[in-house]
Order: structure tokens, then C-alpha cells, then sequence
């Protein structure tokens, strides 16, 4: 009730996982203290002894739509073909919480770079923009 | 999740009813369309003429009144139009009103904001209108 | 420390530009002259309602260090999350337009220039403001001019005080020259324009750019019953005067500038002078606030870097959403609809979002993770609740009103 689209993955990686609640929708922060985005969705696989492993962070807006609607997700995923879906393995994690601080800086990630596509192919057109 | 559409099914059907209800509600504490366009009008009306003789009396600046009439303006255009489609029945009320309407809203097009021109009998003009207009409307 | 007590002046910026705006200029105004002072128990209930609304806000983000946006998304996830940012999405285009073109309209009052022609460049000015000017200044430089609206209640005085016959007005309104709908309809109008979403994100970020603390709640509360108070004066003053002055001429008050006329009777010119100003500095006020609380909604709730005092290459995407934003909202004022009207209609719009808007601070509010011990007491969420169903009956209410009165 309270997170609909969690649901679904609830059910994936069984109530033992209760960190994932903590992680989806956490802030991404960088070494260099910048805000690069939130996780939209996670990645897991099954080891050898049946348990379930969190391996990644995915980010992106087919996730994102996976996360309201399933038709949703799939016409995204049919327009965009995954062009800006990006994942962070969960080894970059430093510290979990509402925040997720990463190891690397931000220029290490393709998570958020679109922040840097637009300044630079958006805002440097624009007066005072400080580029 | 099934389970869940089915809740909001349920509270989307009562909100729809609950919706309907203010709707039927409302209705009844409501004017008819013609009263209520002729009671906007009046309100304009008496605006404008308040504005004209604030301005003649030096309560407001030239400036401003020209810049509120643009406002009146646009408020008053079409009324005659909107009358004329929303009138049910009494015809004498809509004739008398749209032979006021006409001369009011020439001063409201081109208010006399200088000594140059008669305003005075713009003033009259637009309490004509205003008076007739916020009867009609009531 | 100092700096924390000065930045008081957040709440009164808060106040001027969230609680008074062109939203609540044209009902306050269309409420005297309709129905003498027979709403101002809207104008205290909805100020009350505010008051915890913003304390709780500010007191959330001073502890948990979350804005009100992000903790929606953590909290109550990425689906939820869409539901108020889609309906203020909205409702804020429409009250921002509103806002620019109440703008426009101070200046031409001053000036005789058509507010038309006025728009287009109070749109990139206000776009110059967002773009490049610090927090503070936005902050404090529509506080100082919003001292204005003191005006309002000089000029009650100025006309001798309320009119004993005015009094029984107050619990028995006049519906002479309007109707129960128009009264119900600007009961929700009331409700929308003081108690609007954009406010609550522009005060939790604008505590995070000021980086509150849990040592910043004194003021937090401080600054919420003074700001929202001040606002509040304001909005009752403008209803009384409205009453005193426009309600014998039988003028309705369905333009601005008609509405300047309460001033101009006790003080003449000056008193136009300080109507324009008053509206100008409201209305700049609240498009900031309006404009950079959508902004920092969407950059919070995705994740993004956000800040005013940042140059806009560092907060790119915020930025580029400033920016379209007011695109949109300059579009939808180019149809030309007068901005008391529009700030009328997108009020209503507002209250008609506001339970979704608001439920989440039932949840939030109690949530010990954020809060720790500074969660809401039983009182407190007593107060929530009544609030929440107030809203809901009031949205329940206001979208069928707005078909009848054809939006006022």
C-alpha cells in the first residue's frame, strides 16, 4: 500500500530483504558531494545456496516506468532501447541509508552525466550560465 | 494488486456520487446564466464608472485608469452576445438592457479621461447601465 | 546565531509571496465585495491550517535534513510521488501565469502600458531573477517591498474603522450580489490560495539552503505564526476594506485594478501608488516562489542537484527545468485570461489537488527515523486530520462548483 511498484520486487527477494525499501528511491550522492540521481530499481541473482544477492542499482526511465506500469515500461523500453539506462554495482556503495553515498565522483558514472550534456550543450548558450 | 484496484474502484465510485451530490446541490443555490452575466456586467459597469469619477477627481492617475478600462474592456465585450443566447422568455428586460449596453460600452472603449470632453455625461451613462444591469442581474 | 534570526525574514517573504499573492488578493478582494466580512472565518481557518502546515514542514526538514519532496519519494516511493507532483504541476502553471500576469498588471496601473504588452518582459525578468539571483535576495527583496500591503490596514483606519453595520456580516453574510455557490466557490478559492502546496516546497528547501538545524526550531515556529500571521492581516484587511469600500458601489471586484480603487479612496494617488507596489511586490514574490518550488520538487524527487546559490551549469538540470517551466507558464498567460480570474480558477484547481498534496504529512510527520523525538504530538495530528478532512471535503466540493459558476 504504502510503495506500490515495490511490491513486485518484495515479492522477487522474498521478506528477508528488508533493506530493499531502504535503498529503492534512496538519494545517489558522490564523493564530491553531488546529487546525482536515485535508485529506480535493483538488481538481484540467486547464489548457489538459494539466496537472493543484491548486485546492482538501476537507474534510467524505462526502471522508472517499470515502477508505475508494466505496459508503460515496455513502450519506454521500445522507444528508448535501454539508450539511457544506466546501473552502479553495489560494491560502490559506502554507506546505505536514505542517502546512498558512493565511492567514486561524480564524472565516474553514467548515472547523471545528462547533467552534464545539458550544461554543456544547453546552458553555455545562455548568458551566466557559469560555464 | 487486484486488491488494490478494486479499493480504488470503490473510493473513485463514492467520491463520483459524493461529487454529484455537491453538483445537484449547487445547482438549486445558483442564478441563472443571464442573471448571473448581467449582474457581472453591472459590476464592471459600476467599476468603470467609479474609475472615471476617482480619475476626474484626482484619486487616481490618468495611467491608471486607462489601464483598468483596457481590464473592463475585455470583461464587457461579448455581453451583449451572451445575453442574447442566455435569454429565456422576457424580452423587454433584454431590449432595454442592450439599449444601455451599447452607449456604456462606447465609454468604455474610449472613456474621456481629460476635461476636453463631456465625461459627465459618460459618468451617467455608465450608471445607467451599471444601475439597470445589477437589477436584472438580482 | 544572528544569521538565524535574521533569516526570520524567510517567513515573511514566505508570507508575502506564498500567503499573499494574486490568489489571495482576488479572493480576499472578490470575498469583501461580495459577501462584506461573511468569509473572513475562511481567511482564519485557512491561516491556522497554514501555520501548522509550515511549522510542521520547516520543523521536518530542520531535523530529518530532507526536504518535503525527497521525503516523499523515499518514503512512499516513486508511484506515489507522481500523484502530487502531476496535480501541482497543473494547478502551479496556472497560479504562476497568474502571478506573472498580476505582475504585469501592477506595472501597467503605474504606468498605462497594456499588460499585455507588459507580460513578455516580466516573464524574462522574472526568468534573469531565477537564473542568477542568490536565495537571499529573492528572499528578502520582496519581503521589504511586500511591507506594502501595511497599506491595507492604514487604509481602514484612515476610513474610520469597520462600520458597526458591517459586524453582523461576519456570521451572516450578505448575499445580496452573489449567490450560495459564488460564496461556497470562494470558501474553496480561500482555502487553495493560502493553503498552497508551493509554499510548503519552497519553505522546506529554502530551510535546507539556509541549512536549519534542530537548534533552528524555535525559530521555525517563530516564523511560521509571524509570517503566515503577517500574511494573514494582509488578506483580512484587503477583505474588510473590500467590504467598506466596494461593496456600497456594488462593484464585485472581477479585475484588479477595480481593486486598487479601496485605496485610492482614503489616500488617493499614493493610495494607488501603494496598491500597484503592494501587487507588484506579492506577486513577484510568490512567481519566485512559485517557479523555484515546482523546480526543486522535481529536482529533489528525482534525485538532482538543486540549489539557488549554485551557478546553473552546477545544478544543470534544476536549472533547465526553471526554465521550461516558466515556458509553459508564459504560454498558458499569452491566451490572455485576466490574471484575477486565472489566479481565481487555478485556486480552485489547488484546493481541488490539496488532499493529495497534503496526506503525506500524516505519514511523514510520525516517522521516528526522520524525526527522532520531534514527531507530532497527539494534538498536532488531531489538527492534521481535521485539516486533511477539511481539504477533502472542500476538493469534493469545488470541481462541480467550478463547472456552474463557469470559474467565478
Amino acid at each position: 500500500m504504502k510503495n506500490p511498484g515495490q511490491a513486485d520486487s518484495m515479492e522477487k527477494l522474498d521478506e528477508e530483504t528488508f533493506s530493499i525499501r531502504d535503498i529503492l528511491d534512496s538519494q545517489l550522492l558522490t564523493s564530491d558531494g553531488r546529487r546525482i540521481g536515485r535508485v529506480a530499481d535493483i538488481e538481484a541473482e540467486v547464489d548457489k545456496h538459494g539466496t537472493f544477492r543484491l548486485t546492482s542499482l538501476v537507474m534510467g526511465p524505462q526502471a522508472l516506468a517499470g515502477r508505475v506500469n508494466s505496459s508503460l515500461a515496455t513502450l519506454l523500453g521500445f522507444l528508448l532501447r535501454d539508450r539511457f539506462e544506466n546501473q552502479i554495482p553495489i560494491s560502490e556503495v559506502k554507506k546505505f541509508g536514505p542517502t546512498l553515498e558512493l565511492r567514486g565522483k561524480a564524472e565516474e558514472y553514467s548515472v547523471g552525466q545528462s547533467d552534464r550534456w545539458i550544461a554543456q550543450h544547453i546552458l553555455r548558450w545562455i548568458p551566466g550560465s557559469g560555464i | 494488486m487486484w486488491k488494490q484496484n478494486k479499493f480504488w474502484q470503490q473510493a473513485g465510485t463514492w467520491l463520483g456520487l459524493l461529487m454529484l451530490l455537491a453538483a445537484v446541490t449547487a445547482c438549486n443555490f445558483t442564478q441563472s446564466a443571464f442573471a448571473q452575466t448581467a449582474n457581472n456586467a453591472g459590476s464592471a459597469f459600476a467599476a468603470a464608472e467609479t474609475t472615471l469619477a476617482y480619475e476626474h477627481a484626482g484619486k487616481i492617475t490618468p495611467a491608471y485608469a486607462s489601464s483598468s478600462f483596457l481590464s473592463y474592456q475585455s470583461e464587457l465585450s461579448g455581453t451583449d452576445q451572451s445575453l442574447i443566447s442566455q435569454a429565456t422568455g422576457d424580452k423587454r428586460t433584454l431590449h432595454r438592457l442592450l439599449a444601455l449596453y451599447m452607449p456604456a460600452m462606447q465609454v468604455v472603449n474610449a472613456p474621456c479621461l481629460s476635461n476636453s470632453c463631456n465625461w459627465q455625461k459618460q459618468l451617467t451613462q455608465l450608471k445607467n447601465a451599471s444601475a439597470a444591469f445589477n437589477e436584472a442581474g438580482s | 546565531m544572528k544569521k538565524q534570526w535574521l533569516s526570520i525574514t524567510l517567513g515573511i517573504v514566505t508570507a508575502t509571496g506564498g500567503f499573499l499573492d494574486a490568489g489571495t488578493i482576488a479572493t480576499a478582494g472578490e470575498a469583501g465585495a461580495k459577501f462584506g466580512l461573511g468569509l473572513i472565518w475562511a481567511v482564519i481557518v485557512a491561516t491556522i491550517a497554514v501555520i501548522m502546515l509550515v511549522e510542521m514542514v520547516g520543523r521536518f526538514s530542520a531535523v530529518s535534513k530532507k526536504t518535503y519532496a525527497e521525503a516523499i519519494r523515499e518514503n512512499l516511493g516513486f508511484r506515489f510521488y507522481l500523484f502530487p507532483l502531476i496535480s501541482e504541476l497543473i494547478a502551479e502553471s496556472l497560479m504562476l501565469a497568474a502571478e506573472l500576469g498580476g505582475i504585469s498588471i501592477s506595472i501597467s496601473l503605474l504606468t498605462g502600458i497594456p499588460w499585455h504588452t507588459l507580460f513578455p518582459f516580466v516573464a524574462i525578468g522574472i526568468w534573469i531573477l531565477a537564473w542568477r539571483a542568490p536565495f537571499s535576495l529573492i528572499e528578502n527583496g520582496p519581503a521589504l517591498l511586500g511591507l506594502a500591503t501595511l497599506a491595507f490596514i492604514a487604509g481602514i483606519i484612515a476610513l474610520g474603522g469597520v462600520p458597526t453595520h458591517l459586524f453582523p456580516t461576519l456570521w451572516h453574510p450578505d448575499f445580496q450580489q452573489g449567490t450560495g455557490a459564488d460564496y461556497l466557490y470562494l470558501v474553496a478559492a480561500i482555502l487553495g490560495s493560502t493553503i498552497s502546496p508551493y509554499l510548503l516546497h519552497f519553505y522546506s528547501s529554502g530551510a535546507r539552503e539556509e541549512s536549519w538545524s534542530t537548534s533552528s526550531l524555535i525559530l521555525n515556529r517563530v516564523t511560521a505564526i509571524m509570517g503566515m500571521g503577517f500574511g494573514s492581516m494582509g488578506a483580512i484587511a484587503l477583505v474588510v476594506l473590500s467590504a467598506i469600500v466596494l461593496q456600497p458601489l456594488q462593484i464585485g471586484s472581477s479585475t484588479l485594478g477595480e481593486l486598487g480603487l479601496v485605496l485610492a479612496k482614503p489616500f488617493g494617488v499614493i493610495g494607488t501608488y501603494l496598491f500597484a507596489i503592494a501587487l507588484f511586490a506579492t506577486c513577484l514574490g510568490a512567481a519566485l516562489e512559485v517557479l523555484l518550488a515546482v523546480s526543486y520538487n522535481i529536482a529533489q524527487g528525482f534525485g538532482w542537484e538543486w540549489g539557488e546559490d549554485k551557478k546553473p551549469a552546477e545544478a544543470a538540470r534544476f536549472n533547465l527545468v526553471i526554465t521550461i517551466f516558466l515556458l509553459i507558464a508564459v504560454v498558458i498567460g499569452l491566451i490572455g485570461i485576466d490574471p484575477l480570474k486565472l489566479a481565481l480558477f487555478a485556486s480552485t484547481v489547488i484546493a481541488l489537488f490539496l488532499p493529495i498534496s497534503l496526506a503525506p504529512f500524516l505519514i511523514l510527520m510520525n516517522d521516528k527515523q526522520y524525526l527522532g523525538e520531534h514527531t507530532n504530538g497527539r494534538f498536532t495530528n488531531i489538527v492534521m486530520v481535521c485539516i486533511l478532512i477539511m481539504a477533502l471535503l472542500v476538493a469534493i466540493v469545488s470541481l462541480p462548483l467550478e463547472i456552474i459558476t463557469g470559474g467565478g
